[in-house]
């Protein structure tokens, strides 16, 4: 971890608000009812016995889409790339704006992630099953 | 009280003359009422105290019944219970833990220590806080009292139709209406708390300094909003469906039981995870200060508590496993209910880094914690394994989720909201909790928690279903059962020793000294006893863990060397600062000790209590009631003219006595609390689209009544008169102030017009709400947005009425500023039931 001080000192803005926070667990939480209402509409509707292939499609499409959104939000928190500004590392401590956007562009970055997985995890079964049944 | 001064007192906080006259002062203004006016009280601490009080009375009666239920188990063929009574209180049981106890104790702690951890002097709404605590009490009390009249509801903590719809007595109606009621109380505590946490920070306080309790509390006060509304409309529905054959869960005439099973999990299942949040919380202060570090991960401990807050929305299916739905449904949510392990493991992990990096002491806190994660990875586990769909269709309805719930909610949140108690109880009362009883009571609570519930894990996989109130011999259940209820006893012992050590006389040597854990964090500032004020003076922040990192800390604390170390107006104050970075805004000006908002929680339970028998006037009557309380209240209480512009609240900070618009508490309290309803609003508008979803044509027989002509009038003028009220805001903030009490007036005559297109729609097109589920979805919605309007038009009139007496001014102009955000949800609402009721049949 580098407390080089040309990096400390680097202006990273001071943009990242809670709106930032919630985007992109906010993309998981879109696509996942994307993926099952639609899933659930096309099975009632196709009758149980119907081949599951529409949806499987449908769920890479919507997938696509939202792992692209996700990426989007992760390369623009990304381009922060702050550590601390009082201890060059990940614990934020400082008391000034720039220092909690860094900390909430560091968050919200990590939600990405873990939203990114959410949106794998959530995507695997419309490739693992066959049928509507 | 002295004399209010005008002179500012703050400038020479060295001379302790100054000093003691500033503390006299707010002695005086912070006063608790005497008397019988003790209730009358408002403040955090008071309505915090009684709030933490009652729903642990109402676990202790459900506790009594949880021992009910294990002494009718302890035997096969035990005839100890009817199967009636045995109905009865297995539904209570699980109905008042979770209600009365689980998620009003989130509220009811978080009343209590937030002021203390954001160094405030209360939130922001005092009253509506002690408004929530009278809805909670009266509510609690009605549910919980019905079992000694033999009318307790029998259909299982989520009441599942059809054997709720068909039930006769009032049971289900008391379950229904009772905790509808009680849900208005979770929704006023989340407004509170979520203003709290975003608006009333103490100065310098940035989001990245805040304590990790205060993220928790406004993370969960967001679920909050998202996950009761589902719930209420889906009470609504049903209630519609009990007292007037509205048929929306009945397959006979097109309805669906599984619609409720939805409603009820979109809200049941992160509800487990509000509960759970809030508590492990408490974990988050208590770790570092018995690690003697920082917490490791601040910002890991805030990611994985957001990311639960979102995954717990993808779950609900899983209770409906076995429901029948497709398998890629399953599929789905058994890939989210796996992922939220991901977050929930985080949390764990970075307590016990916390832990590992550094030196811990010993204490009855931390004996509580690491139960609390022993029990709670236990819970977590078996969580991950019902999560697999196959596993879950053996385990479904056994004992060994009965097993898997117990170890989640008793690690996941007993056991640290016990931890929590042991660690807060000086700043609640001045007193610390015995050691040695703290060890017993733990000990025994955790041997007996094991013994009762550990063997469940096996009962259920031998095939003990749940809720059955007997069961033969010989089926290898015998032995388990009754070491579980053993544990049971043991358990109960155990918690009684804790009862006992809460209300036992406190001598002399169990007096707090201050900051008695010696913690870092803000909250220990307090001096102890603790003071009616709360905070001496607001204190500026620059760290995490003020009280570690500044050793002068605690001495400009003492000489009131921040912020409001005084009240020279005999005002009770508080500051409001901005969101992101806390920088001090707005001197915020509370409401002290009043009765009206108790008249206005009786009014308003007693609606609810005589809707349960049917006594529609009475009903009506108490409704009306509640309303002439809840303007009187607005209209004495709230948006009062400040002396002066502006006041200084040292440290050189000058910042204005009233403010209006998104910057204003008032305003986040209003788009909070709309946000809740507009989600409650789009339940019903699910119920809709789940009924076209479910049956071969929707529309049935290609009605496409209402029609589309009466709802394009309704839709017209309701967004005429949202344009007026928006309209009246901006010319009255210009200053054109007859334009804007025309416009106060246009408003309401195209809002009641505009009830009228609406309700005409279905009306002249014979809809017959009883007849099927589409006619009676229909009308739901109408009776959904034609109520929400009629209050809008309370609010114009309100507004106009506040303009002539002039009490709303263009400086003055928060109410105008609220009911205009009020209709900005209602263009929405007015806009979405139009469309679907009017176009919808036309495209489907």
């Amino acid at each position: 971890m580098s407390t080089d001080k040309g990096q400390v000192e680097r202006a990273t803005g001071e943009g990242t608000d809670l709106w930032r926070l919630i985007t992109a667990p906010t993309i998981w939480a879109v696509h996942f009812l994307v993926c099952y209402v639609g899933a659930a509409i096309y099975c009632e509707k196709a009758g149980r016995a119907s081949a599951l292939l529409p949806v499987t499609w449908f769920v890479a499409a919507t997938t696509a889409v939202a792992l692209l959104g996700l990426g989007l939000v992760f390369l623009s928190l990304w381009r922060v790339r702050g550590f601390s500004v009082v201890g060059g590392d990940l614990n934020y401590l400082g008391n000034t704006p720039e220092e909690r956007h860094r900390f909430l562009s560091h968050v919200s970055m990590m939600l990405c992630v873990l939203s990114a997985i959410g949106v794998v995890f959530v995507a695997m079964p419309a490739f693992m099953l066959g049928t509507c049944r | 009280m002295s004399a209010p001064q005008t002179s500012l007192s703050h400038v020479d906080q060295g001379d302790p003359e100054v000093r003691r006259g500033q503390e006299e002062r707010l002695s005086a203004v912070w006063a608790t009422p005497k008397g019988w006016r003790y209730w009358t009280a408002v403040n955090n601490s008071e309505v915090g105290l009684w709030y933490i009080c009652t729903a642990f009375a109402f676990m202790m009666f459900a506790g009594v019944l949880g021992l009910l239920i294990r002494v009718q188990l302890a035997f096969p063929d035990n005839q100890f219970l009817s199967a009636e009574a045995y109905n009865q209180t297995f539904t209570l049981h699980g109905t008042a833990m979770m209600f009365l106890f689980a998620v009003p104790i989130f509220e009811a702690v978080a009343i209590m220590i937030l002021p203390a951890l954001l160094g405030a002097r209360d939130l922001p709404f005092p009253r509506l806080s002690a408004f929530g605590y009278w809805c909670f009490l009266i509510g609690g009390i009605f549910v919980c009292g019905s079992i000694f009249f033999d009318a307790a509801p029998q259909g299982g903590w989520f009441m599942y139709p059809p054997l709720s719809t068909k039930q006769g007595g009032i049971g289900a109606d008391i379950w229904l209406l009772g905790l509808s009621f009680i849900e208005v109380a979770s929704i006023a505590a989340a407004v509170e708390l979520i203003v709290g946490v975003l608006k009333c920070r103490p100065p310098g306080m940035h989001m990245n300094l805040t304590p990790l309790y205060g993220w928790y509390v406004l993370i969960v006060g967001g679920m909050i909003l998202f996950a009761f509304p589902p719930l209420i409309a889906g009470d609504f529905l049903f209630e519609m469906e009990r007292a007037f054959d509205w048929p929306f869960f009945d397959p006979e005439r097109g309805g669906d039981p599984l619609l409720w099973q939805h409603l009820f999990w979109i809200f049941g299942h992160p509800e487990v995870y509000i509960i759970f949040l809030p508590s492990i919380a408490l974990l988050a202060m208590i770790v570092p200060t018995f690690a003697r570090r920082p917490i490791s991960g601040y910002s890991w401990i805030v990611l994985s508590a957001m990311g639960t807050g979102f995954l717990s929305f993808g779950l609900w299916v899983h209770h409906m496993f076995t429901t029948g739905l497709p398998s890629v449904s399953l599929g789905f949510f058994a890939a989210a209910s796996e992922a939220v392990a991901i977050p929930t493991g985080i949390q764990i992990f970075v307590f016990v880094s916390t832990l590992l990096m550094g030196r811990v002491t010993r204490s009855v806190p931390m004996l509580f914690a690491m139960g609390a994660l022993a029990i709670f990875v236990a819970g977590g586990l078996t969580g991950v394994m019902v999560a697999v769909a196959p596993f879950d269709f053996q385990v479904h309805d056994t004992y060994f989720v009965v097993a898997h719930l117990h170890y989640t909610l008793f690690g996941g949140m007993l056991f640290p909201l016990l931890a929590g108690i042991h660690y807060y109880f000086p700043i609640a009362t001045g007193k610390m909790l015995s050691r040695r009883l703290g060890i017993w009571s733990f000990w025994l609570m955790f041997a007996g928690f094991n013994i009762c519930f550990l063997p469940m894990h096996l009962t259920g996989l031998l095939g003990m279903p749940r809720r059955v109130f007997t069961f033969p011999g010989g089926l290898g259940w015998d032995w388990l059962n009754l070491i579980s209820s053993v544990g049971a006893f043991v358990f109960a012992a155990g918690f009684l020793v804790f009862v006992w050590d809460v209300v036992r006389p406190k001598r002399e040597t169990d007096a707090a000294t201050r900051n008695p854990w010696k913690a870092g964090t803000v909250e220990w500032m307090l001096e102890m006893p603790p003071k009616p004020w709360g905070s001496r003076t607001i204190p500026k922040i620059e760290s995490r863990y003020p009280l570690w990192d500044d050793p002068e800390f605690l001495t400009k604390y003492d000489e009131g060397r921040f912020y409001l170390s005084d009240a020279e107006e005999g005002k009770r104050e508080t500051i409001i600062t901005s969101v992101l970075d806390a920088q001090p805004i707005q001197c915020l000006r509370v409401s002290g000790p009043a009765v009206i908002t108790m008249i206005a929680a009786g009014m308003l339970g007693a609606s609810f209590i005589f809707a349960t028998f049917h006594w529609w006037w009475l009903t009506i009557i108490a409704t009306l009631g509640a309303m002439a309380a809840i303007i009187f209240w607005l209209w004495t209480g709230t948006a009062q003219h400040p002396e002066k512009a502006e006041k200084d609240i040292g440290l050189g900070s000058l910042v204005p006595l009233y403010i209006s618009g998104p910057k204003s508490t008032g305003w986040w309290a209003m788009f909070i609390t709309m946000t809740g309803d507009l989600t409650a609003f789009l339940g019903v508008v699910f119920g809709y689209f789940f009924f076209w979803t479910v049956h071969e044509q929707f529309p049935p027989g290609g009605t496409t009544a209402p029609g589309w002509q009466w709802p394009l009038v309704a839709g017209v003028l309701l967004l005429a008169a949202w344009a007026a009220t928006w309209g009246a805001r901006v010319v009255n903030g210009r200053g054109r102030v007859g334009l804007a009490r025309l416009l106060l007036v246009a408003g309401p005559v195209a809002a009641a017009a505009g009830i009228a297109a609406l309700v005409a729609g279905p009306w002249f097109s014979g809809l017959d709400p009883t007849e099927h589920a589409y006619p009676a979805i229909v009308w739901a919605l109408v009776l959904w947005t034609a109520l929400h309007i009629a209050v809008g038009i309370v609010m114009q009139v309100y507004c106009l009425a506040r303009s002539v007496v002039g009490h709303m001014t263009p400086v003055y102009d928060t109410d105008i500023w609220n009911v205009a955000l009020y209709w900005h949800f209602m263009a929405f609402t007015a806009l979405v039931t139009t469309l679907v009721i009017g176009g919808f049949p036309y495209v489907s």
